[in-house]
């Protein structure tokens, strides 16, 4: 009685198990790089037994092996991460859990489950990596877990090309369906739980202070901070200032930046001096964004500050893309007579006992010029650029009093020194001064026309006000490195023989070896931000963006349900199309063709002259004959050119003849009705 | 009574059970009648997901929370691709069974008691090859088989050991689940070919405890052939008449003959059947027709209500033969659950 015995033999239930044996380890591999050896060593091993078992033709281990092995892993995977859940942990016991699948495997429902599973570790490959060239990883791992379970459900073995290109076929028709989801599936802001940045990023960026030795981390760190492209006019590298942070106040030492001064409207400059452009953020974890100064136009989920800080609602946790506008030319309070009594009494403050020896020499300087603000910030600029003063990455500690010693003592440092120290000697001339941090410089990308900021860019400087003409920008580094305004030089590196920022080491007097890796760099970061500007950093904001374009509100569900209508309908439609194109067809002869619409325009009359399927062209036209005795030599001929173009051996040529003569013999049948009947010969 | 006897099964099986039996009759009732014939258009093809798909669903969505927790795109992306993908499985499962045409071809007849297999043809035309393909009719299920494009498939699928009479096949199911298993298309075919068992053969001489042949030989014996005449073999000589133990000695192949052609006339009687009840008879019979065919005897048959005249040869045993399968017997349909 085999047909009772439900299931077939074991040996057909594990078709598939050796392709799931390569697909998961090709799934789990981005992971080896993340995960402690031993969960490396584990999910190998488990696998490697496996193949064994199976090439062996032995029986999986049985089920209290198992749990034990698997108690045995869940508790080394506590021990290690001190948790089960969270992205490490989880993945890790993920992993192991697929393994252990693996191993246990006895039919096609546990193979199904780990290859199932095997999709979600290609997910988890995602917190720690999201480049291209994963995403393309990615494929090729769900490409084989997609081959794998196609074989798992195939019933016997499918050869491996047919395989590979049925797999790649599903994948390839799922592409429409993700595009469309991806844009038109309604986005909210994340998270829904929990905190994943804080485990997810390290922060980089600027801070919401500014202590002695904070930007030199940044400067050391080449990765990119802020990508930009310019909708139209691109200003020249010496106007790009990038600021993010504005610190007005000062302990004697440390900068800080107020988060919460009020709410203003930027000043309204005409369009044509406003320079737009679209600005690709990385996560900082803090609320600031940077502006090309001065901010005319702001993305909606952000304001501006009174000190003319832009500040975003929530903290960028996620690589954003916002578009903004900057006027050049009409920095804040431009026009004022006076700065507000609060703002210039907070912008002048300085410790009492700060600085006493910048503060004797400013008095000096005040009694030269009197009441010139203008001459005093160039005496200051001058000394800057007069003196030895140094620019190096890796100051002298200053101890005392950091102002003073840096500028009368080590006078080396960098952007943060200068500003710092220029801000001190502004306030004790009475001159209104405030610190700025953000970005200055930048590479400007030629292929894919782009600025790119790299944290390495990173850079402080100052602000003083005059009346009239408001908040004035003054940057006391480039009093001493004014080169480094106008692009990277090599020079200056030269000089000092120190380390220098990335930027400075650019440029002319490079091997063509680095040229080669410069020119390496700048298609992997074109290529990088492609697909970070168009794929990771659409968000809610970006989709708001793009369904106002179609007309359309994504925060109404109905024109969500109408955007994913018209894609899904289009897709449909799509593919209708193609089964409609490629759908099996007999291909007539051209002669056949030609009967056909002859059997049509003779039966228009009488239908049931139409030629029946089963009849000869010899046949029919005789059948014909008897109805319509008028077509009876056209028809005759007719038949006897189509049975030659069927039948005869013909050269092309005479074919191509027939078929034209054909062709006359088909129109020279009247298309009109058939003649009053005359006296039939036949039927008389 | 016969063994198999159908009667008693509406109230053994749940009320459930019937409301879905109902449910597909009233379902299947365009095509309730697919004859010798079906072909699976659109308008017959149904299409579920499975444990397993709804499994993947699970996943997806978890996925998907998960991508929207973390805002992570890739995430979404990967998602999305496996939406897809499930999508499609749905388009490519229906395509697997879409255009296939399903034929009876002649069931063999068994005896009774012996296994059944039921042959179903199935045609590719649409030039896509199909895989992992499962007819069903009950729990009784065919291992998966592939159709290759443009040809065919003979699927046999076992049926449960039936007794003696006439079958009709209860609904037939063609399901797949291919390519990913999360997709389950099927069709109900209702398909009809004709099921006969034959009686089992049971050799009169047992039960009757003397020579077969002279208890079922009534009147109409054989007279006048003992002893058989042994003459060489002619063109056209049943085969069954050949002596072969002589052909094994000599090499040459003789027959048995046996003296008078009309005295050879054997009826076979079911009077005369050493038995009360109607089966034992009948498979008394049916040993009696298949002894007789294989002497090469020319034969007929009386039954109760109906006599074959004597005749022989492979098509006359087998009209014998259903005729017994048949007698006072109505097509009944098959339980594909019987004898488990």
């Amino acid at each position: 009685m085999r047909g009772k015995t439900p299931s077939p033999p074991r040996r057909t239930d594990l078709r598939g198990l050796e392709l799931a044996l390569v697909a998961l380890p090709v799934a789990a591999l981005p992971h080896v790089w993340h995960q402690p050896p031993w969960i490396t060593a584990l999910v190998v091993l488990a696998i490697v037994a496996r193949a064994w078992l199976l090439g062996t033709g032995r029986p999986a281990p049985s089920l209290g092996v198992m749990s034990v092995l698997a108690v045995i892993a869940g508790g080394l995977t506590f021990a290690q991460f001190g948790t089960v859940f969270g992205q490490e942990a989880g993945t890790a016991l993920l992993l192991v859990m697929i393994a252990f699948k693996l191993l246990e495997t006895r039919n096609r429902r546990d193979i199904v489950i780990a290859l199932f599973l095997g999709y979600f570790v290609v997910v988890t490959t995602y917190f720690f990596d999201q480049s291209i060239l994963i995403a393309a990883y990615s494929l090729l791992a769900t490409w084989l877990l997609t081959a794998a379970l196609i074989q798992v459900h195939a019933g016997r073995v499918i050869p491996r090309p047919r395989l590979a290109r049925q797999a790649g076929a599903m994948l390839l028709h799922a592409l429409p369906f993700m595009l469309i989801l991806f844009f038109v599936f309604p986005r909210v802001e994340g998270p829904l739980w929990g905190d994943p940045q804080r485990e997810q990023t390290a922060r980089t960026g600027l801070s919401g202070e500014l202590n002695p030795g904070d930007i030199a981390n940044l400067l050391q760190d080449e990765s990119t901070a802020l990508r930009v492209e310019f909708d139209g006019q691109v200003p020249p590298l010496r106007a790009q200032y990038w600021r993010a942070l504005v610190m007005t106040d000062f302990d004697g030492r440390r900068w800080s930046a107020d988060e919460n001064r009020s709410v203003i409207q930027p000043a309204a400059s005409d369009a044509d001096n406003v320079i737009r452009y679209t600005a690709t953020l990385e996560p900082t974890r803090a609320r600031y964004l940077p502006m090309l100064d001065y901010p005319s136009a702001l993305p909606e989920d952000a304001e501006l500050r009174a000190n003319y800080q832009v500040l975003r609602d929530r903290p960028v946790t996620s690589r954003i893309q916002y578009s903004a506008g900057a006027a050049l030319t009409t920095p804040p309070g431009a026009g004022e007579p006076t700065l507000d009594p609060q703002e210039r009494t907070r912008a002048l403050h300085l410790p009492p006992s700060a600085a006493p020896r910048s503060r004797a020499e400013v008095a000096l300087w005040r009694a030269t010029h009197g009441d010139d603000d203008r001459a005093i910030i160039q005496e200051a600029l001058q000394r800057f650029s007069a003196e030895p003063y140094r620019y190096t990455l890796q100051p002298p500690r200053l101890e005392d009093d950091s102002t003073d010693t840096f500028l009368f003592e080590t006078q080396a440092g960098y952007c943060e020194h200068y500003a710092s120290a220029f801000a001190v000697l502004m306030r004790a001339a009475d001159i209104p001064t405030r610190v700025v941090t953000g970005y200055q410089g930048g590479a400007w990308q030629e292929r894919g026309e782009y600025l790119r900021l790299r944290n390495a860019d990173a850079h402080a400087w100052n602000e003083v006000w005059l009346d009239g003409e408001g908040w004035t920008r003054v940057d006391p580094t480039a009093a001493i490195a004014p080169e480094r305004i106008e692009q990277g030089l090599p020079g200056l590196a030269s000089d000092t023989g120190e380390e220098m920022p990335g930027f400075l080491r650019r440029g002319e007097g490079l091997s063509w070896l680095q040229r080669a890796r410069f020119g390496m760099d700048d298609w992997g970061d074109f290529v990088r931000f492609r697909w970070e500007s168009w794929v990771l950093a659409f968000d809610p904001e970006r989709q708001r963006e793009l369904f106002a374009r179609l007309g359309l509100d994504s925060q109404d569900w109905r024109s969500v349900l109408i955007a994913l209508g018209a894609g899904f309908g289009s897709l449909a439609l799509i593919a209708l199309a193609w089964v409609w194109l490629r759908r099996p067809r007999q291909r007539r002869s051209p002669a056949d063709r030609m009967l056909q619409r002859l059997s049509r325009r003779i039966a228009r009359h009488d239908r049931g002259l139409a030629r029946q399927p089963h009849e000869t062209v010899d046949a029919w036209s005789r059948r014909v004959i008897l109805a319509r005795p008028d077509l009876g030599e056209s028809l005759m001929a007719f038949a006897k050119a189509y049975n030659r173009q069927r039948f005869a051996p013909l050269t092309p040529e005479q074919r191509r003849d027939d078929l034209r003569h054909l062709r006359t013999l088909l129109h020279a049948v009247p298309r009109g009705k058939p003649p009053a009947p005359k006296p039939d010969p036949v039927h008389a | 009574m016969r063994p198999h006897s159908v009667t008693g099964r509406a109230g053994s099986r749940s009320r459930t059970a019937r409301l879905r039996d109902d449910a597909i009759r009233w379902i299947t009732r365009r095509h309730a009648h697919d004859g010798d014939q079906a072909r699976l258009g659109r308008d017959r093809i149904y299409i579920l997901p499975t444990r397993a798909g709804y499994t993947l669903l699970g996943i997806i969505l978890v996925m998907l929370l998960g991508s929207i927790n973390y805002s992570n795109n890739m995430a979404f992306l990967l998602t999305f691709l496996l939406v897809g993908i499930g999508h499609n499985a749905m388009w490519y499962t229906h395509r697997n069974l879409l255009g296939l045409q399903i034929s009876t071809l002649p069931v063999p007849p068994v005896f009774a008691g012996q296994p059944l297999t039921l042959p179903l043809r199935l045609a590719e035309t649409a030039g896509r090859a199909r895989e992992a393909l499962i007819l069903r009719i009950g729990a009784r299920a065919t291992a998966p088989f592939p159709v290759p494009a443009q040809g065919t498939h003979t699927a046999q699928l076992e049926l449960p050991v039936l007794a003696r009479g006439v079958y009709r096949l209860p609904r037939q199911r063609l399901d797949t689940r291919y390519p990913l298993g999360i997709l389950e298309a099927w069709s109900w075919l209702t398909l009809a070919p004709e099921i006969v068992v034959y009686p089992t053969p049971i050799d009169p001489g047992h039960t009757a405890g003397g020579d077969g042949e002279d208890a079922a030989g009534a009147h109409d014996r054989r007279e006048g052939d003992a002893p058989d005449q042994i003459r060489p073999y002619r063109t056209g000589d049943p085969p069954g008449r050949i002596i072969w133990k002589a052909f094994a000695r000599s090499g040459k192949l003789h027959v048995r003959e046996f003296a008078s052609g009309q005295g050879d006339r054997l009826w076979l009687e079911w009077k005369a059947m050493p038995a009360s009840d109607t089966e034992t008879r009948l498979s008394m019979l049916c040993h009696q027709v298949l002894a007789a065919h294989a002497e090469g005897r020319v034969f007929g048959l009386r039954l109760p209500d109906q006599a074959l005249e004597p005749a022989q040869g492979v098509i006359h045993r087998d009209h014998c033969l259903q005729a017994l399968a048949r007698f006072r017997s109505k097509p009944v349909e098959l339980n594909p659950e019987a004898g488990r």
